[in-house]
């Protein structure tokens, strides 16, 4: 739920990125992979809803690779501090990153000075989507996104929590399309949007999947992802509703450029373990995060995708 | 009510009394150790107690938040560094006790005040967790801007001996408290485009540097005095030195009760946090008191006031997650995942559909404060003894620790620049008396009431007559009007008449200041 926020904080700050790719020491075959305990970077604070899957899938992996992995937390900026680290690193599969892929396929698109590019980094694999939505409380007046479209057409200043850029770029791109006149009230954390919502004090509510932990008092309207969410099947995404801004979202396992590839097939294969462990599982569903598995070729192909659609979606 | 008996039976098996005690001793010692909080504690400890039954794990994760919130009282004490930036309050009168060789006194007064605020905090959550929970919902950014301000008033009253210098602490308050992206538009303020800053300045660094690490190099300064200090010290530690007099309980006592309300108040309201707890209960004991310029000097009731807030919030922070679901701290936002894994859905229907599970837990909290009062009282004799080491020693050892504390939080070395950057900004404060408090306050408070300001003008659309929409807010307002026109009408008599005070209204000052620099 931290996390949420600070996803949206996706901030700042100018490429050491490029820097890092010299200059690096040999690499190590895959053979003896993993040489050493592994140190995972997490770019959010303990506790949130990407570390508690971060923690898990380590649990898991380190169980499928026979080594210790150790998480480090490093907030800030998104995970633009934590993938900055990252790219220090030498390219051995050492040292890792389990991040939300939005800091390098949102992030460069939300404040300027963010330059991250798909080809900056290799990938292992993804394993669970967030359920970004609309939300409301069960006893709003409206069920879909054309019926809140019509309502609020009719109750001008009307509110609306947005909690990161992503948030007021949605109900900005609504409103402006069908001459809404809707107040955005800011929201620090996906908590405070939860608080906003069921004391009734704003309408509708930018939610990064937090709000489905409160199945009998709030309410999705629409999915903001390309697909429709297995926690809430029935409920059209914004895409079918007419708007072309569906952006999908995934924790993924990043590593330093020039990773070779048999390490990502390593690492790949301990990710994919946890699809199926029983705790993982547990943890996931307990906090209504759908497993979405992708392997090497789709997560590379996943990012490439996300990347030029969000550009698109993000730079009007 | 019967189920609390069941559950009692259920806590009281030696292998989830173990774990409750475990849970209690590793949060103490993290409270203690400046940086290391409850939250990075429960974090990391929940993949630990996937192994442990349901009602061990979690009476585990509480007694490690509970634990935490008392033992960041005894490195405030004994070295004026907090465990964490909420007894910070703590170390401005109970380190002043420890340097006069009471340390033991204000050890258990910190102590005492913990588990009261601690206990009486649960019994709430026990009594009123689902009554409750459905008023702190009332409470939205229009509520709280209004009882921010009401707030502010009490805590003016911190500004020291020159309220000038107060109000310019305060204001540089605030003014770090504006760097990071801004909440609204999310264009960065004053980062000079450091990655690091995007995210605003951290309390933990910043607070370990102004007041652990800036201390130890005054003390640095003055090794030879307080060696011969030192000395004396451990001569000098008379039986009433090293326990609560029955004439301070009598003084603390109403103090504590103040305290622990407010705790429970503030860890009800969303979002406010064990720091505006203890400062408000400090602020509002030091405006009350008949001697405000003694404290900062050694005055027990301020260890009192700051610990039984600081320990009142986490048990009622946890009222809106367990009646509606919702985390009203970050500890809570943490613990709602290991509820979850352990088979309680925190919210409503929890209390009809795992009855026993709650009572469990409840009872598994009650046994923590027990716990913690027993383990605190065993060791602070122990604990103390630190006091008595010469001066020379102990600054390695504590300028490691602040490091480790500072770098923790964000495993970045930026943090530790922070901290330095800090330790000379408080070197200089400290030097040049001016208040922490005050400093602290606007740090903590400004951008609260900033954020609740700006977002209060987007619910009232924008128009001063849909106030009326917010009946409680409207109380605040004229209480918090009331309470200015009281102190600068009623009290300024007096205050003329008192030598050595300045500044009849420094709060109103205060309170207009805070909006200003928002």
């Amino acid at each position: 739920m931290m996390n949420f926020t600070k996803r949206g904080l996706l901030g700042a700050a100018l490429g050491l990125a490029m820097t890092a790719a010299g200059g690096l020491p040999p690499v190590q075959a895959a053979d003896g992979y993993p040489s050493g305990p592994i140190t995972m970077l997490v770019g959010y604070g303990a506790g949130g809803q990407t570390d508690l899957v971060a923690r898990a899938a380590a649990q898991v992996m380190s169980g499928e690779l026979g080594e210790p992995i150790n998480v480090v937390n490093m907030p800030g900026a998104g995970g633009s501090l934590a993938a900055h680290q990252l790219l220090k690193a030498a390219p051995d599969g050492q040292t890792i990153l389990f991040h939300s892929d939005s800091v390098v396929n949102s992030a460069p698109f939300i404040i300027e000075r963010v330059n991250f590019k798909p080809d900056d980094f290799e990938y292992a694999g993804m394993i669970t989507a967030y359920q970004v939505g609309l939300a409301t409380h069960k006893d709003a007046p409206f069920d879909t996104l054309p019926e809140y479209i019509a309502w609020a057409r009719e109750h001008p200043g009307s509110s609306y929590g947005a909690l990161s850029p992503e948030a007021r770029m949605y109900i900005n791109a609504i409103a402006e399309k069908e001459g809404l006149d809707v107040n955005i009230v800011p929201l620090k954390s996906g908590g405070e949007m939860l608080n906003a919502l069921l004391g009734r004090q704003v309408e509708l509510a930018f939610s990064g999947g937090i709000h489905f932990r409160n199945p009998d008092e709030l309410k999705t309207i629409s999915a903001l992802t390309t697909f429709r969410q297995p926690s809430a099947p029935d409920v059209a995404t914004i895409e079918e509703d007419g708007f072309p801004l569906g952006m999908d979202s995934r924790t993924t396992l990043f590593l330093p450029k020039g990773t070779p590839r048999d390490i990502l097939d390593k690492l790949a294969a301990a990710l994919k373990a946890a699809e199926t462990d029983e705790n993982f599982v547990k943890i996931t569903e307990s906090a209504n995060i759908p497993i979405m598995y992708l392997g090497v070729d789709e997560a590379y192909a996943e990012i490439d995708a996300t990347y030029e659609k969000h550009k698109k979606i993000l730079k009007n | 009510m019967e189920y609390l008996a069941l559950g009692f039976v259920d806590v009281l098996n030696p292998a989830t009394m173990f774990w409750v005690a475990a849970g209690v001793t590793i949060g103490y010692v993290l409270g203690a150790i400046p940086g290391l909080g409850k939250a990075t504690g429960v974090a990391v400890a929940i993949p630990l107690t996937f192994y442990l039954s349901p009602v061990a794990a979690l009476g585990m994760l509480i007694g490690i938040a509970k634990g935490s919130a008392a033992g960041s009282a005894v490195s405030a004490i004994l070295l004026n560094t907090p465990g964490e930036p909420s007894s910070a309050p703590t170390a401005l009168d109970g380190y002043p006790l420890a340097r006069q060789g009471k340390a033991q006194k204000a050890l258990k007064m910190g102590l005492f005040a913990s588990v009261i605020g601690d206990f009486v905090s649960t019994l709430i959550l026990i009594v009123l967790a689902a009554p409750l929970a459905r008023y702190a919902l009332l409470i939205g950014p229009v509520e709280l801007t209004a009882i921010l301000l009401f707030s502010l008033t009490f805590i003016g009253g911190l500004s020291g001996g020159s309220m000038l210098k107060g109000l310019i602490a305060a204001a540089f308050g605030i003014f770090f408290a504006t760097i990071g992206i801004e909440g609204e538009t999310f264009i960065p303020r004053l980062t000079f485009g450091l990655l690091e800053l995007d995210d605003g300045i951290s309390l933990v660094p910043m607070a370990i540097g102004m007041l652990a690490v800036a201390e130890m190099m005054i003390q640095a300064g003055n090794l030879k005095k307080l060696d011969t200090e030192t000395e004396a010290l451990a001569q000098s530690s008379k039986p009433e030195d090293r326990s609560v007099t029955r004439a301070e309980w009598r003084r603390c006592a109403p103090v504590i009760a103040r305290g622990t309300l407010i705790g429970s108040l503030i860890g009800i309201l969303p979002g406010l946090g064990a720091s505006v707890g203890s400062f408000l209960s400090y602020g509002m004991t030091r405006r009350l008191s008949r001697t405000p310029e003694k404290f900062g000097t050694g005055m027990i009731e301020g260890v009192a006031a700051a610990e039984s807030a600081d320990n009142a919030v986490v048990p009622s922070s946890l009222v809106p997650l367990f009646a509606l679901g919702i985390p009203g701290s970050v500890i809570a936002a943490i613990l709602i995942a290991a509820f979850i894994l352990h088979g309680l859905t925190p919210g409503p229907l929890m209390f009809q559909q795992q009855p026993r599970l709650v009572a469990d837990v409840y009872a598994a909290m009650l046994f923590a404060s027990l716990v913690m009062l027993i383990i605190g009282y065993t060791c602070q004799g122990l604990f103390a003894k630190i006091i008595l080491v010469p001066m020379r020693l102990i600054i390695p050892g504590v300028l490691l620790l602040c490091c480790v504390g500072a770098y923790m939080e964000t495993s970045s070395i930026f943090s530790i620049y922070v901290m330095l950057f800090f330790t000379a900004f408080g070197y200089l404060a400290r030097k040049l008396d001016f208040s922490f408090v005050t400093f602290l306050i606007g740090f903590v408070i400004g951008p609260k009431l900033e954020f609740s300001f700006r977002q209060s003008i987007q619910l009232l659309d924008h128009n001063t007559v849909n106030l009326l929409h917010h009946p409680i807010a409207i109380v605040f307002l004229v209480l918090t009007a009331a309470t200015l026109w009281w102190i600068g009408w009623w009290k300024r008599p007096q205050t003329h008449c008192a030598p050595g005070e300045r500044g009849s209204t420094p709060e109103t000052d205060i309170a207009r200041n805070s909006k200003g620099g928002s």
